[in-house]
């Protein structure tokens, strides 16, 4: 077996190689996390609305989704360039990904993050 | 740097020879299915944050949605996920644990073993969640 190791690939600089393999321990930690709270606070599973909500108002807790929000999309973004840079992209391709890519990142991170303020607030007030 | 990466020899004017099963070792499908299940994750990523959209419209409108989630093909499609989840979760541990010399000289061991976990893993929740209760 060849050895499959990771390493920074043309387009890709050591601190962006980095940040994927950082984000992506971080992913498991907090996934491991979540699904302990998760199981811990619903033993059944958030299956309704006033469950979700009530959960998200728990204090910590809108923190650490939004944390793992943020890590998630980090991860699976880097993770997409760097399977994109395996088809050799040209230059200006390349900048048209990135600047998809970091587009796509702050939009879904404000759209998650204003999600979760919604319904923390919802939660609070009911 | 030694990765298994289909850049060194297959361009994307030859996607095509992707698809080409034959003649790869355990390196080579370990990477396959690291792709495959990155992909698959991200897809989920998606499809995930369109389904929590479902709570800023209101109570009735997500409890209506998690009401039709409750079905045996959704059950299928988060079997799938948690599968994905685990191998991915645990090969790139591995990778990233080999990229600072760590365990390489039982990389195959430990691929073999990850995914006989997460195999594991996968019937043990296909048990809880496909047929228990």
């Amino acid at each position: 077996m060849r050895a499959e190791t990771s390493s920074p690939k043309s387009g890709e600089t050591t601190w962006l190689w980095l940040t994927k393999l950082v984000t992506g321990v971080l992913v498991i930690v907090l996934l491991f996390v979540h699904l302990i709270v998760n199981h811990l606070v619903a033993p059944n599973g958030l299956l309704s609305y006033r469950e979700v909500a009530e959960y998200l108002a728990l204090p910590g807790i809108a923190f650490m989704e939004s944390t793992f929000l943020v890590i998630v999309i980090a991860h699976a973004l880097l993770a997409m360039r760097s399977v994109l840079l395996d088809l050799k992209p040209s230059r200006a391709v390349l900048s048209g990904i990135n600047w998809s890519f970091l587009l796509i990142g702050v939009g879904a991170t404000v759209y998650g993050i204003w999600l979760l303020q919604v319904i923390v607030q919802r939660g609070t007030a009911g | 740097m030694d990765v298994p990466t289909s850049s060194k020899t297959r361009s994307s004017a030859n996607i095509p020879l992707w698809l080409d099963v034959r003649g790869r070792k355990a390196g080579m499908w370990a990477f396959i299915f690291n792709r495959l299940t990155g992909l698959g994750l991200v897809l989920y990523l998606c499809l995930h944050l369109v389904a929590l959209s479902q709570l800023a419209t209101g109570p009735q409108a997500y409890d209506s949605f998690i009401a039709l989630a409750k079905n045996k093909v959704f059950a299928l499609g988060e079997l799938l996920v948690v599968a994905a989840g685990f191998y991915h979760g645990l090969n790139g541990l591995r990778i990233a644990l080999n990229s600072f010399g760590v365990g390489v000289p039982r990389q195959q061991a430990l691929f073999y073993g990850i995914f006989a976990l997460s195999a594991l893993i996968t019937v043990v929740f296909a048990a809880k969640m496909l047929f228990a209760g």
